[in-house]
């Protein structure tokens, strides 16, 4: 939306200060060397300087308003009149037979001028204010000047660039306007494809990730069960089952935003054991950055497996000091196998005496 | 208190089951330690029987979310023995507690396996370290903490970890003795760091009577 209209408003600037520029060349320039090397022919010079300066105003007028990027909004149809005032103030006062010659300066300018404000309006309105402009010169030229087959010549080829060059420019900015918008939409709509593909795409990989990770360990337990090899009176096929329901909330617990993720996903594991009738304290004391995910598993999996096979208490503790983080767990529970970390910055060491087993995992980032 | 006398402990909480579980494990102790309830008037403290009692065990949020650190540092300032025995379990407070010149801080939660424990040392006018107040000052990093050695960090957050001292005597190999040695060591430099209460300097004396501390140790420690 945004960007929209950010493209429109710049070709629109970009097309208002080049109308502009033509403008200014055409009335103060070429207009201005016109008026001063044909002075001698007007009867009421005056009068010509004051259509001239009509037309300045509103230039300068645009010129302000363009630097403040601000559109005519309520002096828009006083300034058509001023251009209108200003060239009937002008016809009126030329010298007879004149018309569309140079000493006319006025009719080749006035077009480009009544563009100048209203480039920003539909196509239709300028197209009646540059007709409107054709037919006040043409009604100077029938009712007070001579009419002849070459005066009417001349307002012929006059007005194809007085009248043609101008309504060009007013079609341009028409055409740029749905340019614009056409290409605006199909932007946001590429926008909004690529958008809903890169979601699909992260939620199929993260997807595909949990499976896998699940896959090793989950999986065959479940296939097990499924197929009968293995029962469910084996104790150790529900304490398998135990660990494999802590790590599937851990899991699902990653990806939760909260503050203090390392206790949110441990409170998660502390659950799974709450809940066998395990009593479980969990404790934690002072300041830890927060640890990358892979790291937290690697903290989290001692104490899951700990907590999943407690027998009937278990106490977890994490300490942060001087940067580093270490999570214990001590739990009454038999000998347990726990994987290796998989991240270099993490060590693991396991204690046991007397059917209490005590685990502590560390980690210290690397600087 | 006299050799062979009963321990006398007034306890200061406004929970009455709190006062009625405490003094359960009082009687169930061995030898039975004499509980008076003051409930939650803490005049009862200062008079009658209670101005007498050995220990006081002090319930640090009579006012709920407002600890009365005030009233700690009055009791500790004419000599009382105190336990806080708390709800909270922030780090701060607990040390602030300390910093005061609270013999122990205690959580609610530790009552059961350390309350018993805690009273005897207080009543003795030795410090005693709860697994949560280890933790805290394991994890103590304020500007001003006292310098422990890797040691003494490693057994503070051991104790804090397993809330068994024979399980950290057994993994760090060394004996419970030493253990406690380890921890009375750091409290003992903790009351020698901050403001000055009469309890805290007659740790530190006694500490050093006994040999656990030496002077330079101390110095180095504070610096």
């Amino acid at each position: 939306m945004g960007d929209e209209e950010q493209t429109r408003a710049q070709l629109r600037h970009g097309l208002r200060i080049a109308t502009l520029l033509v403008a200014v060349l055409t009335v103060d320039v070429l207009g201005l060397i016109n008026l001063l090397r044909h002075l001698g022919s007007h009867d009421l010079p005056a009068a010509q300087f004051a259509a001239y300066a009509g037309l300045t105003a509103v230039l300068v007028t645009e010129a302000v308003l363009v630097l403040r990027r601000r559109p005519w909004g309520a002096l828009r149809w006083p300034a058509v009149a001023v251009v209108f005032a200003a060239a009937a103030l002008s016809y009126l006062t030329l010298p007879d037979g004149k018309t569309s010659t140079t000493v006319d300066w006025l009719f080749g300018a006035a077009g480009w001028v009544l563009v100048v404000v209203l480039l920003d309006r539909p196509f239709r309105t300028v197209m009646t204010v540059l007709v409107a402009h054709e037919l006040l010169a043409l009604a100077n030229l029938l009712l007070f000047h001579e009419v002849s087959r070459s005066t009417l010549a001349r307002f012929a080829t006059g007005s194809v660039t007085v009248f043609g060059l101008p309504l060009c420019v007013a079609v341009v900015a028409a055409v740029l306007g749905r340019i614009g918008t056409e290409a605006a939409a199909a932007t946001r709509e590429l926008e909004r494809v690529r958008t809903a593909e890169a979601v699909a795409v992260a939620a199929h990989r993260r997807r595909a990730q949990r499976f896998s990770e699940l896959a090793g360990t989950t999986v065959p337990l479940l296939e097990g069960l499924a197929d009968g090899s293995l029962t469910p009176d084996d104790p150790a096929v529900r304490r398998g089952c135990a660990i494999e329901a802590a790590r599937m909330r851990r899991l699902f617990a990653e990806s939760d935003t909260v503050e203090n993720p390392l206790l949110h996903e441990l409170r998660h594991c502390a659950d799974i054991a709450d809940r066998k009738g395990v009593e479980v304290e969990l404790d934690a004391r002072g300041h830890w950055p927060v640890p990358p995910v892979a790291v937290r598993r690697d903290l989290t999996d001692a104490a899951l497996t700990a907590l999943a096979t407690a027998g009937s208490w278990a106490r977890v503790t994490v300490v942060g000091s001087g940067g580093e983080v270490s999570v214990n767990v001590v739990a009454d529970c038999g000998e347990l196998t726990v994987a290796p970390p998989v991240t270099p910055d993490v060590r693991v060491e396991t204690f046991g005496s007397d059917g209490t087993v005590w685990m502590e995992a560390q980690w210290q980032p690397a600087n | 208190m006299a050799a062979g006398e009963l321990i006398t402990a007034v306890i200061v909480d406004d929970h009455a089951a709190i006062a009625a579980g405490v003094r359960y494990w009082c009687e169930q102790a061995d030898p039975p330690i004499r509980l008076i309830d003051a409930g939650e008037r803490l005049v009862d403290v200062w008079t009658g029987p209670g101005a007498e009692a050995d220990v006081v065990i002090f319930d640090l949020e009579l006012v709920p979310r407002n600890p009365d650190f005030g009233e700690l540092r009055r009791l500790v300032d004419v000599g009382r023995r105190v336990v806080v025995y708390s709800q909270h379990a922030d780090d701060a407070t607990a040390i602030k507690c300390i910093d005061l010149g609270a013999l122990a801080y205690l959580t609610k939660r530790e009552g059961p396996d350390h309350l018993v424990s805690a009273i005897r040392a207080a009543a003795e006018g030795l410090a005693y370290t709860a697994p949560s107040l280890s933790g805290a000052l394991a994890a103590d990093d304020t500007p001003d903490r006292p310098r422990l050695s890797p040691r003494e960090a490693e057994v503070l957050r051991a104790w804090f970890a397993a809330s068994s001292k024979e399980l950290v005597a057994a993994k760090l190999h060394i004996t419970v003795k030493t253990v406690d040695t380890h921890i009375a060591r750091v409290r003992v430099k903790y009351a020698n760091a901050g403001r000055a209460a009469r309890t805290k300097s007659d740790l530190v004396t006694r500490a050093l009577d006994d040999g656990v501390i030496t002077l330079a140790e101390l110095n180095d420690a504070a610096l």
